[in-house]
């Protein structure tokens, strides 16, 4: 009785001798589990790279709007604000026994295609992301003076920019304003280490800064014979009247639902506060469609390569009858035929198995980078997970349960032909 | 139809092979094999004639357990094979028998000593008598390639492809005998081989089964090669064996 590493070095052999073909069915059984394997990479690393993006913040306080659209807006900079909260409110927030402290946004203008964010001091000293690392300086320091500027690793590598350097900002959003704050450099006076989140993209001042630049400014265009120097400015009260958002870090996480509910009833205005992990969540639901129509279409990836194995083992079924009536001759029975063929099946899906899961690596290595400049996700190489692996040995069971039919079929063929094939 | 001169050869205590009564047919009333008696004693060389379609093929098929005959007995070994399951027919078909056929032996993606093992992986009995010596099961194939002029280690650890036809067959013929089976079955081994290849490997084949103690049935449409023979049959279509 031939032990089933007989009947598997023999699969093995079988099918080295028919490398060609067989190698075509690994790789696209390869590529097809890449594919898989990728899309909940993607999946898993986008969202731990949003979630990294803010941590430490308790509740984002706005002005009224949808959960989703404050978190975007306030942390990702994506999409815009509907309205902007008075500063007395703002002062009432930060005053408050539970809060230990507050980071003001005032959002709006921007630089070549770049958002500027004016805030203050305490946004280098308590905002946290990736859990907990806070920002660093990879050169300079906080801006101090009203015309001086905090710039994102990207904003400086992509412009060319160093400390020292003086940048007018626009007003408006479009890469290309032909509203510019022109009359009213800013100053280069630190560029931020590397975070891989929109803090990168971004453009820092001080809230007195974008006071200042707006002094001459009302309903997005410039007061006519209204000119404020740049001089006379910074010598006025520059006292913001209205910030976009705030960041606001709790003393005790036990408060936080009791100010989220008496923010949003706040009586002096309409304002929005969301915790952020929840409105993370909001967000995985709006994009869980996609992901699931992703991976099913992947999943459907996968079965048409396994579906490829099928039909390259059953069209060799013939031109290897031979070779099942000779290993009958030598005393395999029909149901080491039978487990010839089985085995062969899954030498082939986990050899793909293996070379997908090296190719999603390599594709890993070599796309991080790009990943990151374009789409400012991080991506964490790390060994398979245990999503990976249930993947794997799926593939490997579906293989086994689709051998069986090819199996079948040489085991029908053996009875029929005996121990010689005439052909 | 009759088996003729059954009873010149002297029947051992527990012939090999013992046919009675046998009959097969593919298709019902139109009988290709009809053989009221044959019986192979242990060792003996029996040579089967005819021209094809004479139903020599399905006499081996039939003694072999490959093919199940309408009415009769097969025994093999005192075994009768007709009250056996057909696992069990391949377990005692893998013990005792080893077969030899006309072109195409071997698997082409396995080296020469490999081929030859082969047999002893898929029966522990062929395995136990093929190492009885205290050799490896590789040794003994080397052992028999050796004996049948293929004792080159570079030779034996080549794939089976690179040989010649007449070299493949002793290869093939190596493999029927490792274990020592009882009984070797050749299906015209020689029909592809020249005049002069085709006396030397039957010598060889014949000694080496002499040595084994394995009985041999051997078929062939070449009569000139009967004389090496204890005993010769001749199937005339449709399966009529004469003396």
């Amino acid at each position: 009785m031939a032990s089933p590493g007989t009947v598997i070095a023999l699969a093995a052999r079988s099918l080295w001798n028919r490398r060609g073909t067989a190698l075509l069915t690994v790789f696209s059984i390869a590529v097809s589990v890449t594919l898989l394997l990728g899309v909940d990479r993607v999946r898993t690393e986008a969202r731990a790279s949003f979630a990294n993006t803010i941590s430490g913040t308790d509740l984002i306080v706005g002005a009224r709007s949808g959960d989703l659209n404050l978190l975007l807006y306030s942390v990702f900079r994506i999409g815009n604000a509907t309205n902007n909260i008075t500063w007395q409110t703002y002062q009432e927030l930060k005053d408050r026994r539970e809060v230990a402290w507050t980071i003001p946004i005032s959002l709006g203008d921007s630089h070549r295609g770049f958002r500027v964010m004016g805030t203050t001091l305490d946004y280098f000293e308590h905002y946290r992301f990736a859990r907990d690392r806070g920002l660093e300086f990879a050169a300079g320091k906080p801006f101090a003076g009203v015309f001086e500027a905090v710039l994102g690793a990207d904003v400086a590598r992509d412009l060319g920019y160093r400390v020292g350097d003086r940048i007018a900002l626009a007003h408006g959003l479009a890469a290309t304003s032909f509203a510019m704050h022109d009359d009213k450099p800013f100053t280069v006076t630190g560029i931020l280490r590397r975070t891989g989140t929109p803090v990168d993209r971004t453009v820092h001042v001080g809230l007195a800064g974008i006071e200042a630049i707006h002094l001459d400014w009302q309903s997005g265009t410039r007061l006519p014979g209204q000119s404020v120097s740049a001089e006379e400015a910074a010598a006025r009260d520059l006292t913001p009247k209205a910030i976009t958002a705030a960041l606001v870090g709790l003393r005790s996480r036990a408060a936080t639902f009791r100010l989220q509910r008496a923010l949003n009833e706040y009586p002096a205005e309409p304002l929005s506060a969301v915790i952020p992990g929840v409105a993370l969540q909001q967000l995985w639901e709006l994009v869980g469609v996609v992901e699931v129509a992703l991976i099913a279409v992947s999943a459907f990836v996968v079965l048409g390569g396994l579906l490829g194995m099928l039909a390259a083992i059953l069209t060799s079924l013939n031109e290897r009858r031979r070779e099942m009536a000779i290993l009958r001759a030598v005393g395999a029975r029909p149901a080491h035929v039978f487990g010839l063929l089985v085995s062969e099946a899954f030498l082939l899906a986990t050899t793909g198995v293996v070379l997908g899961m090296g190719l999603l690596y390599l594709l890993m290595a070599a796309g991080k980078g790009l990943v990151e400049d374009k789409l400012g996700i991080f991506i964490s190489i790390r060994p398979p997970g245990p999503y990976d692996l249930a993947i794997a040995g799926l593939v490997m069971a579906a293989a086994i349960v689709m051998g069986a039919l090819p199996a079948w079929r040489a085991y029908r063929n053996t009875l029929a032909d005996g121990l010689t094939v005439r052909l | 139809m009759s088996a003729a001169s059954a009873a010149a050869a002297a029947p051992a205590p527990v012939p090999v092979v013992a046919l009675r009564d046998v009959r097969f047919a593919w298709r019902p009333g139109r009988p290709v094999l009809d053989v009221p008696a044959l019986e192979v004693a242990a060792g003996e060389r029996l040579f089967v004639g005819g021209p094809s379609g004479s139903g020599k093929s399905t006499l081996l098929a039939v003694i072999g357990g490959v093919l199940v005959p309408q009415s009769g007995t097969v025994e093999l070994l005192g075994r009768s094979l007709a009250g056996l399951r057909p696992a069990q027919r391949d377990a005692l078909r893998a013990e005792h028998i080893g077969f030899l056929f006309q072109l195409f032996n071997l698997l082409p993606y396995l080296t020469v000593l490999d081929n030859v093992v082969l047999p002893c992986r898929f029966s522990a009995a062929r395995r136990a008598r093929a190492t009885r010596g205290g050799r490896g099961v590789e040794a003994e194939a080397a052992r028999l390639l050796g004996q049948l002029g293929l004792g080159d280690p570079e030779l034996q650890a080549r794939r089976v492809t690179e040989l010649s036809i007449g070299q493949q067959q002793r290869v093939a013929a190596a493999r029927a005998m490792i274990g020592a089976p009882a009984l070797v079955i050749a299906d015209e081994p020689t029909s592809a081989l020249d005049a002069d290849a085709r006396m030397a490997f039957l010598d060889l084949l014949m000694a080496e089964c002499r040595a084994a103690g394995s009985a041999v049935i051997f078929v062939s449409h070449d009569t000139a090669l009967a004389a090496q023979f204890d005993r010769r049959i001749t199937l005339h279509a449709p399966g009529v064996p004469h003396g």
